[in-house]
């Protein structure tokens, strides 16, 4: 009774702390002390709106008012802090800053820096380095919406097609096959032998990006086996079903492959272009200064 | 039904060593007990561990006989079924067991040792993403030093190593400083246009605010506002706000807020630079006497509320040098030397109308534009010449020529006049009356006395047209020169009556001139007939008045402009030469006549 208690009042027993702990643990980042950075990047972007409708910027709005300065050093302060995530993710430390506060307000302060960033712009566009942050920027952030989405989406099928097997029994099951493939070709006539050769050859993980994200493997040496394997005769048939556990197998590390390769891919472009983007930003900034 | 069973191990050198054994029996046992049918040395393998069961159909029912499960075909899996001829693996601990049939039936069980894979975590990674694209790392450096390099490092080294390309507004003259063109921030003004592949002719020193010096070693004859500490000192303070502002703008370099780029920003687009609105002249003229305490100029904020009354500049006294100012709200008496009565001029069913009808160049009464005739730039009208307007009434015909066509007396100059005139007496005369002589008539009406009369004659007629009642003071208004003879004042007509602001004519078309111009009713020359700023009132309010049918909202800028009050916005229409916010020439020997107004008024103002 007395721990219902002080746990309802949020008292500091032992249980309690521990309760609150494991609650936290289990609370996305998305929804961290309910939505504490949604609300405070809506204030921002909010403020800048009514900031840019009610402030009579001469001769038009842009980033060289003292309202464009002010949101441009707001958002390269964001930017420039925003980067950061990929320090402090490498420091594990506990406590009220923590890495889960820090990632939530990665997320929604980037979303509101399209508004920031947007009405930095005053809506002016044009082939300029000044425009090349900006499309920098809202690619970096789209890829980073496009993260937040595969991330809470993903590794439910990522599961779903292991089908209880670690990757590395995965492996292991395919190796299975081809030692099992090697021995059954055995009787196999010199055509059909090569075929084999060529798909036991081929790296389990051919193929190039493009081909991981669509899953079509075009040049799949184990594809091109199964459909060269004619005849009638026991031996063919035998590594014809031995190609064809061959083929499941494989399709399903390419699923994997697959389910992997697009949740890591907009790291591959958020990363680089962030610190293009960082880049860019120096160009920016001091371009404008420099022919003031 | 039978097991073939081989075992396939190595010795030290590596050779293979092959043991086969048939077990004739239709289960199998694997375990690390010696009572098992395949005994396994191997901690990893349960005591009784696996059971085959050779099933009806052929197939192996394979099951594990403890908790621990085995791999079947690389899958950990407690129990499974193999058919012999397609094959499967059993693995336990490091031991494979490839299940095979053979040729005459039975099945085949190849046990092997397989070493452990250590290769295996290395396998793993090609799950990455990354083993098959370029790391983030590179890509990284890639993009921030091909942007860093193009966009920053070439232009600014190329600025800091060039010889400046010298300002060229033909536009002929490209920029020396490489890709800086990726740094502008807006296409430029129409005006500017052609310096778009110049950036450094503005943008002269590194991290420096355009200069006004920079934009005056081209508009080197742009009029001022008023001096520079005049300005400042009209200029209300800043507000604390703006002053940090400044302050701020001050410390880069820019020249506060009464340099040219305070009021001309650039990158804008490509358009004009619009007139400054009504409160960009109230916020100093609203309140200018209480700062600039000594100002001539009344304060102004909008022209419907508080618009101080027009001062036009007119000739006060016959023959004087300069035009002066209204006295403001004073009804000015204008000395311009000319007698010119508009109203009789302009009865429509007077002397001078009949006189038009008659005569076939007007044909009609006279109308304001037989005389007055609009200036190219629409503001005001070209001087009246006496031979084009006067002189089809006024005639100065004083015989006919031996050619046929009538003699005249010249106008403008009276030395002129007089020579004239002499000839009139001396020289021959045509013929008046029938070219035969009759006997006797040698007297009064003969050319003989007048080819022989005496030189005094032509000074009286001289005399007689300059005094009172003669053929000049029809118009002319008679004097008398430094030595006593007779003479006529000057007529002296500004070009310009309202000088500080313009008028444009031509968008008042559609009214009558004697809606504002009373000169229907106008007796005498000496009439000023401009009109006051009610009569502008009737139609012109403040910016902020509201648009109907008869009011029109008019902010300062519609007749004042900033350079040079007087100087007009004229549209894109504006015709070649100076805009009008440039000074005007300084004229050669301007003649007191001739005096351009605007020019006096804007060399006065250049004074301190």
């Amino acid at each position: 009774m007395a721990t219902k208690a002080a746990q309802e009042k949020g008292g500091t027993g032992r249980f309690s702390q521990d309760e609150k702990r494991r609650d936290s643990d289990h609370v996305s980042f998305l929804k961290h002390r309910g939505f504490r950075w949604l609300w405070i990047a809506l204030a921002l972007s909010a403020a800048s709106i009514a900031g840019y409708v009610l402030i009579d910027q001469e001769p038009r709005p842009n980033g060289g008012t003292w309202y464009g300065y002010t949101l441009g050093t707001i958002g390269v302060g964001l930017i420039l802090w925003l980067s950061l995530l990929g320090v402090r993710k490498r420091r594990i430390n506990p406590g009220a800053w923590s890495l889960k506060a820090w990632t939530s307000a990665h997320v929604y302060l980037g979303l509101s820096l399209v508004v920031v960033g947007t009405l930095h712009t005053g809506f002016q566009v044009g082939w300029n380095v000044h425009t090349l942050a900006y499309v920098l920027m809202l690619l970096v952030i789209a890829t980073g919406i496009y993260g937040v989405v595969v991330y809470a989406t993903l590794p439910a099928s990522l599961s779903a097609n292991r089908k209880e097997m670690t990757r590395a029994q995965m492996l292991d099951a395919l190796t299975a096959i081809d030692r099992q493939l090697e021995s059954a070709a055995q009787p196999l006539g010199r055509s059909e032998a090569d075929l084999v050769i060529a798909a036991l050859g081929q790296n389990v993980f051919y193929g190039g990006p493009l081909a991981r994200m669509t899953g079509s493997y075009s040049g799949c040496a184990t594809a091109r086996a199964l459909n060269g394997m004619g005849g009638g005769s026991d031996a063919t048939t035998r590594v014809a079903a031995l190609l064809e556990r061959r083929r499941d197998q494989l399709a399903q590390i390419r699923g994997a492959l697959r389910i992997r390769a697009m949740l890591e891919i907009w790291l591959f472009i958020h990363i680089p272009l962030t610190i293009a983007l960082i880049a860019a930003l120096t160009a920016h900034v001091i371009s404008v200064f420099y022919y003031w | 039904m039978a097991f073939l069973i081989r075992t396939i191990d190595f010795t030290a050198a590596g050779r293979e060593i092959i043991r086969d054994r048939v077990v004739d029996q239709n289960s199998l046992t694997i375990g690390r007990a010696a009572e098992n049918d395949i005994h396994l040395p191997d901690l990893a393998v349960e005591q009784n561990h696996v059971r085959i069961d050779l099933q009806g159909d052929g197939t192996l029912a394979v099951a594990a006989l403890g908790t621990l499960g085995f791999a079947l075909d690389g899958r950990v899996v407690t129990e499974g079924t193999i058919d012999p001829r397609t094959g499967g693996e059993i693995s336990l601990g490091a031991a494979r067991f490839a299940v095979a049939s053979e040729a005459d039936g039975r099945t085949i069980i190849t046990i092997r040792q397989v070493v452990a894979d250590e290769g295996k975590g290395d396998a793993l990674r090609g799950f990455a993403l990354a083993s098959v694209l370029p790391s983030k790392r590179a890509m990284s450096w890639a993009f921030a030093s091909a942007i860093l390099l193009l966009l920053l490092l070439v232009p600014v080294a190329s600025h800091l190593l060039r010889s400046p390309a010298k300002p060229d507004p033909t536009g002929k003259t490209p920029g020396t400083v490489l890709m800086d063109s990726a740094w502008t921030s807006g296409e430029l003004s129409l005006k500017h246009h052609s310096l778009k592949d110049n950036c450094e002719s503005c943008h002269v020193d590194a991290f420096e605010s355009v200069q006004d010096e920079t934009c005056i070693s081209c508009h080197k004859d742009t009029g001022d506002h008023a001096p520079m500490p005049r300005l400042a000192k009209g200029s209300p303070a800043l507000s604390p706000g703006d002053a940090l502002q400044w302050r701020i703008a001050e410390g880069f370099g820019k020249e506060g807020p009464l340099g040219c780029v305070a009021c001309h920003s650039e990158h804008e687009g490509p358009k004009r630079q619009p007139a400054g609105g009504e409160a960009f002249c109230s916020d100093c003229h609203n309140k200018l006497d209480t700062r600039l305490t000594d100002t001539a100029l009344a304060n102004a904020h909008d022209f419907g509320k508080g618009h101080p009354q027009f001062r036009p500049v007119y000739f006060a006294s016959f023959g004087a040098a300069k035009p002066v100012r209204a006295a403001p709200g004073a009804k000015p008496v204008e000395r311009s030397g000319l007698v010119f009565p508009h109203d009789v001029h302009m009865n429509a069913r007077g002397g001078a109308a009949r006189m038009a009808v008659s005569l076939s160049q007007y044909g009609k009464p006279l109308e304001c534009k037989d005389c007055h005739i609009l200036t190219s730039d629409r503001l005001s009208f070209k001087e009246v010449k006496m031979e084009d307007s006067c002189e089809g009434c006024h005639s100065l015909v004083s015989g006919r020529t031996a050619a046929g066509g009538f003699s005249k007396l010249r106008h403008g100059d009276i030395k002129d006049l007089a020579e004239d005139l002499a000839r009139v007496s001396s020289g021959p005369r045509a013929r008046v009356g029938p070219a035969r002589q009759r006997p006797g008539q040698i007297g009064s009406a003969s050319p003989y006395r007048a080819d022989f009369g005496r030189p005094v004659r032509a000074y009286i007629g001289l005399s007689n047209a300059l005094s009172a009642g003669g053929v000049c003071t029809e118009c002319h208004l008679p004097t008398r020169g430094p030595t006593g003879q007779a003479d006529l004042f000057p007529v002296n007509l500004p070009d310009r009556f309202l000088s500080s602001g313009y008028f444009n004519h031509e968008a008042h078309k559609r009214e009558k001139c004697t809606d504002c111009h009373a000169a229907d009713t106008s007796k005498v020359a000496s009439d000023l007939l401009i009109p006051d700023l009610k009569s502008c009132r009737d139609c012109h309010l403040g910016a902020t008045a509201v648009k109907t049918k008869k009011i029109v909202p008019s902010d300062c800028a519609m007749c004042h402009a900033y350079h040079l009050p007087a100087g007009q916005w004229q549209g894109l229409r504006s015709p070649k030469g100076p805009a009008p916010h440039y000074k005007p020439r300084p004229q050669a020997a301007p003649s007191p006549a001739k005096t351009k107004v605007a020019a006096v008024l804007a060399t006065a103002r250049q004074k301190p």
